[in-house]
Order: structure tokens, then sequence, then C-alpha cells
């Protein structure tokens, strides 16, 4: 109600000057503009906006995305194959020293580990198992990937807890009753 | 955090009932006896629903300022149910320097991609979260160059978008009328060209974070895939050959970002699978 | 690099009419033709990819917005060869590693080689692709290449190792046996 008194009166303030329509061009001669334009070329414009971007800062990532079952496993899978492949290369390539330092070979390691007590045995094989096994079967997963099965996200999920139940079941069974 | 809650039913969400005024007014008189309780309560009586809404600022006129998270407390109760609403609140009531983009209000033109409470989604499909213990936190898209707040610098991935000539080509036209095509051909498209180029899905990729220049990211190789499988275009080999580098198409781990996150239900992973797959078996 | 393609300029040339005094130049369809070919001048002013120097801040635009990002050259060895080259070692992986598993290194000397030599090359791969994502020259234009050197001496000298162990050591398959045993 209110609102539309004061539209009302609005118009009536607006609508009164038919005078100033019959001079209007000239009023608009008159009239003051408040913001200017600068004539650019073009290649000055891109240097201008070139420099604007050099400020601009990088929208955070990482640290803000919600860890979802898609990218952790992906990581995941990253990491357990750096760890086992950097595992494999530094056996490989400490075994090369062998003929310098004899003590590198596989009798001492096995006697080295044989040492430990059961429990710290059970440990490690499981530190190395759950590894193994995820990076097996995530890979079984992306090769069903590569071949078309699976591509949804109902199917990314299934087989992604079932990459998982595998991996907890097996490598429990690996490092404790093998 | 393991919620396989589909986004697509944000899109069943959105009202499609067409009945006008008049006769739901109508209808109000008819029934006026048992009305009023289901009816919806006129804001006056509704209780605040205060929550917490912490969003992304810089000001490129103030560039050595770092970005921060300011804080906004918005009532629910008088405000519409998506992100965008909020947004929009906020703008005209709180602080009209808050700045983003927007148009549509329907999913439809991409503008509002940002990144709410840790997903990348459209803020007008993206319902306000009725928990008013939890603050909510709004980002822009991952790993872009921010222009102010809310607002990211899309130039690269538009020049990405030109680069894979998203048109038809083919040196022979029929000679008369269009390109026929057959239903079962026409059905390869669905999934794809519905794509509205928000950005969502390439900035939820970690490649095309790490890669951004050389990575095409998903959502132009899902356009990319879209021309290759479109029958009446002639040009798929070269634009197969286009991708046949380290970096253009290869930086995709099946890293499944892009689907998971497609605020219109699509699935970008889908498309570059199979355009890996026909790439390497031909 | 190369960055004109000159297949798709010169088929276009000739739907044109252009080579045959065809059809001519002048139907919109036609127009639309050349119009879709790659412009020379835009792709060379337009170069982000060759030669381009990574700068935090941004990348510094040439030419216009609206230029396309320029194409990388093409090399099949490195896009779809690669690609399934590492999914078909990958697979062969599975029942090599499980063949190993359920046999003595001893008595297969032969299977244990390829499962190490495989194993290796298989860390080759997943590394490189590690390094490509997180090491690329184009950003970090010295770690970058030393990376890429370092991994491939380190991929030589593991075969050789591994060569070792399983010549003049127990092997893989048994090394593994035995440890988990001991």
């Amino acid at each position: 109600m209110s609102a539309s008194l004061v539209r009302q009166s609005l118009f009536r303030a607006v609508a009164k000057p038919s005078m100033l329509r019959a001079s209007a061009p000239g009023l608009m001669l008159a009239q003051k503009r408040f913001a200017s334009t600068e004539n650019m070329t073009p290649a000055e414009n891109i240097a201008y906006l070139n420099s604007q971007r050099q400020h601009r800062p990088n929208s955070p990532h990482a640290t803000i995305y919600q860890p979802q079952v898609t990218s952790v496993l992906s990581i995941a899978n990253r990491v357990t194959g750096v760890a086992l492949s950097g595992a494999l290369y530094a056996g490989a390539l400490a075994y090369l020293l062998h003929p310098v330092f004899p003590i590198i070979d596989s009798a001492h390691l096995i006697s080295l580990i044989s040492d430990l007590p059961t429990w710290v045995k059970g440990g490690l094989k499981f530190l190395f198992a759950v590894p193994f096994t995820f990076h097996t079967f995530n890979g079984i997963r992306h090769l069903s990937w590569d071949v078309g099965k699976g591509l949804t996200i109902k199917g990314v999920y299934a087989t992604g807890y079932a990459v998982m139940a595998a991996t907890a079941v097996s490598s429990v069974y690996l490092a404790f009753f093998v | 955090m393991f919620k396989p809650s589909t986004t697509s039913s944000a899109l069943r969400a959105i009202p499609s009932s067409s009945r006008t005024i008049a006769s739901s007014s109508l209808l109000i008189r008819s029934f006026h006896a048992t009305s009023s309780a289901s009816l919806a309560t006129p804001s006056e009586n509704k209780p605040a629903q205060t929550k917490e809404f912490k969003i992304y600022r810089w000001n490129p006129d103030t560039p050595s300022e770092k970005p921060k998270l300011q804080s906004y407390k918005v009532d629910l109760s008088q405000c519409g149910p998506m992100m965008l609403d909020a947004l929009i609140k906020i703008k005209n009531e709180l602080d009209p320097t808050l700045t983003f983009r927007r148009s549509c209000r329907e999913g439809i033109c991409g503008s509002c991609a940002m990144n709410i409470d840790g997903v990348n989604t459209l803020a007008c499909l993206c319902r306000i979260d009725k928990d008013v213990k939890k603050p909510s936190k709004v980002y822009p898209l991952p790993h872009m160059y921010i222009v102010k707040d809310l607002v990211p610098d899309l130039t690269l991935f538009y020049k990405q978008y030109k680069s894979i000539e998203p048109f038809l080509k083919n040196d022979n036209p029929p000679a008369q009328g269009e390109f026929l095509q057959t239903q079962e051909d026409r059905k390869k498209l669905d999934g794809m060209y519905e794509c509205i180029l928000c950005a969502c899905c390439s900035t939820s990729c970690p490649s095309y974070w790490w890669n951004q220049d050389q990575y095409l990211g998903p959502a132009v190789l899902m356009q990319a895939y879209r021309w290759m499988a479109d029958s009446r275009d002639s040009y798929g080999a070269e634009r197969k050959e286009k991708m046949q580098n380290t970096m253009s198409l290869y930086r995709c781990h099946t890293i499944f970002n892009c689907s998971r996150t497609c605020p219109k239900g699509l699935n970008p992973a889908l498309a570059i699978a199979k355009m890996k797959l026909e790439m390497a078996t031909e | 690099m190369s960055l004109i393609r000159p297949t798709a300029s010169t088929s276009t040339f000739r739907a044109l009419g252009l080579g045959l005094g065809g059809r001519g130049l002048h139907t919109s369809r036609a127009l639309a033709i050349r119009a879709s070919g790659v412009r020379r001048d835009a792709t060379v002013a337009a170069d982000e990819t060759g030669g381009f120097k990574y700068i935090p801040g941004g990348p510094i635009l040439k030419g216009t917005v609206n230029d396309a990002v320029s194409d990388l050259p093409a090399s099949r060895s490195h896009g779809s060869y690669h690609w399934a080259f590492e999914r078909v070692l990958s697979a062969a992986l599975v029942p090599v590693t499980v063949g190993a598993a359920v046999s003595t290194g001893s008595a297969y000397p032969i299977l244990d080689g390829i499962l190490a030599v495989s194993l290796i090359v298989h860390s080759h791969i997943g590394f490189d692709s590690c390094r490509v994502d997180y090491l690329h020259p184009r950003k970090f234009p010295v770690i970058g290449p030393i990376a890429s050197w370092i991994l491939k001496i380190a991929t030589g000298l593991s075969v050789w190792g591994v060569y070792e162990f399983n010549t003049n050591d127990v092997g893989l398959t048994e090394l593994v046996r035995r440890l988990w045993t001991a």
C-alpha cells in the first residue's frame, strides 16, 4: 500500500517537467558524466589485462575440496604404487652394492627378519600386504574401467567399497594366516 | 563423506507444477475450512533460523591483501532454499560488494558454478543445509585465477574449448536437405550434448589442477568426444589425432571426481574412457 | 614444435573446390568450412604451449583472449600406444604374480625373471606418470629434466640389480616366500 503511494509520488515528480521534454536535447548535452573512458589499442588492452592477471590469486583446491571415494582411492592407488615401487627399486639398487658390501644379500635379510618377535613379523607383513593387495585390486578395478565396465558413479562406489573390503580381508589373511 | 548421493536428484527438486494463481486462489476459497493448516505460514510467524555462511573474498582493488573467508549470518526462514538465494540475499541486505556470477537461477546457464562445502556445483541448484549449527563454506572453483570474490577467470577454459573445434565438420554435405542420422546414432550423443560448460567437472579434477595449461580437462574432453561420436561429423580421425600426446587427454587417470560433481548428472569420465579405448583399438 | 596441422587445411582446401574449380567459394557452406579451418596467424600468435614459459601469476595472453590454445605435436608412442602398452603390461602382471605366488622361484627361474622385469617396467611407467604430473619441465625447468634422467638411470640400474639378484641369489619370488615364512 505504502509502496504504491511512493511509486505514485515518484511518477508525479518525474512526469512534471513537460517543459523539460521540449528542451530535452539541450538538457542531454549539458548532462555531466561521472565515468570516463580512454581509448586503447587492442595491444594496449591485452597488456593492461595481462598486468591485472599477474596479481590474481589462485583459489584453494586440495585444502578445501571434500575428500570423496573417487579421489581418495585414486590417490591411495598412486601412493601405494609409489611406496611398493620405491621399495622394489631400493632393494634392486641395494643389491648392486653386494660386491662391495657382502652383507647385502637375501640370507642376511632373512636372518634379520626371523630374529624379530612374532607380533613384529605379523605387523610388518600386514604393513606390506595392505598396499600390495590394495594396489592389485584397485589395479584390476582400473583395468575394468579401461575396457568400459562400471563407468558410472554407482559402479565406481560399489567397486570402490568392494576393493576396500577385499583389501582388508586378504591382507589380514596374508599377514596372519600364511 | 562417502555418500554417493546423486546430484541429479537436485534437478528433480525443481518445481514443475504450472498451476496458475487464479486457480489456486479458487482452490483456497473452496477448501477454506481445511486449507489454512496445510498452506505455507506467512513469513512474519516463522522462527528465526540463523545460519553462518563463510564466503571467500578477494578484492582486486587491494591486491596485496590476501584472500580471506568472510562470515555472514542469514535468517534461513526469510531466504529461499538454494545457495544462490542466500548469496543474493547477502548481496542485497548485508554486503553489496560480494561479487559472483549468476543468470538463469535454474541450473541451465552454468554461471553460478562454485565450490560449496567442498563440492563443485551450481549455487542455484544447491540446497542450503538446514543444519544451522554448521557454517556453510563457499569458495570459488578450485585452482582457478580469481578475478574477484567468487568469480574465476575462465579464459583458459574457453580457449581450450575452442581448440577442439566444437562444431560439425563434414566435407560432403548432402546435396539436398540436412544430414540424416539414425535414432541409434543420435542416442550416442545423449549425456554429452546437455553439457552447460559450467566448469564444475574440470575444476574438480586434480590432474586439471596440476596441469591446467596443457591438459584439456573433462568438460572439454567430453565435448571433443561428443563430436567424435557424432555420425554426421567426418573429421573423427583428425579430432583423435589432436589427442595423441602425453598431455591433452592422457593426464586423465580416471580419478572420477568429474562425474561425481557434475550438477547436471552427466558422465565425462565415461566419454573420456570411450575415447581412450577407441583411440587404442582402431 | 609444429603448430600447424596441414592435413585439415589441405582437405578443406580440396573440399572448397578450389583445386578442382568446382562449386566455388561463395556458398555459405563453403564459407563455413573455410571459417572452421585452422587459421595460420591465430595459432602462431597464440602460442601458449610451444616455448611457453610458465608464470606463476597466470598465463600471459598473446594475441587475444579468443584465440584457441595451440595443439601439441602428435605422437602415438606418447599417446595411444603408451596407454595401450601400460594396460597390457598391468593386465599381464596379474597372472604372472599369481603364477609366481603359487610356485617356487627356484623351480621356475624364467617366470621369476619375467615377474621381476615386468614389475620394474610397470614401476617405471608409474613413476614417469607421477613425474609428468608433478614435475613437468615446463613448470620446473631445472628439476623436471633432472628427475627424468634420475628415473631412467634408476630403472636401468634396477633391472640390472634384479637380474643379478635372480642370477646370483635366490630370486624375487623365493625371497618373498622366505621372508614371509621366516
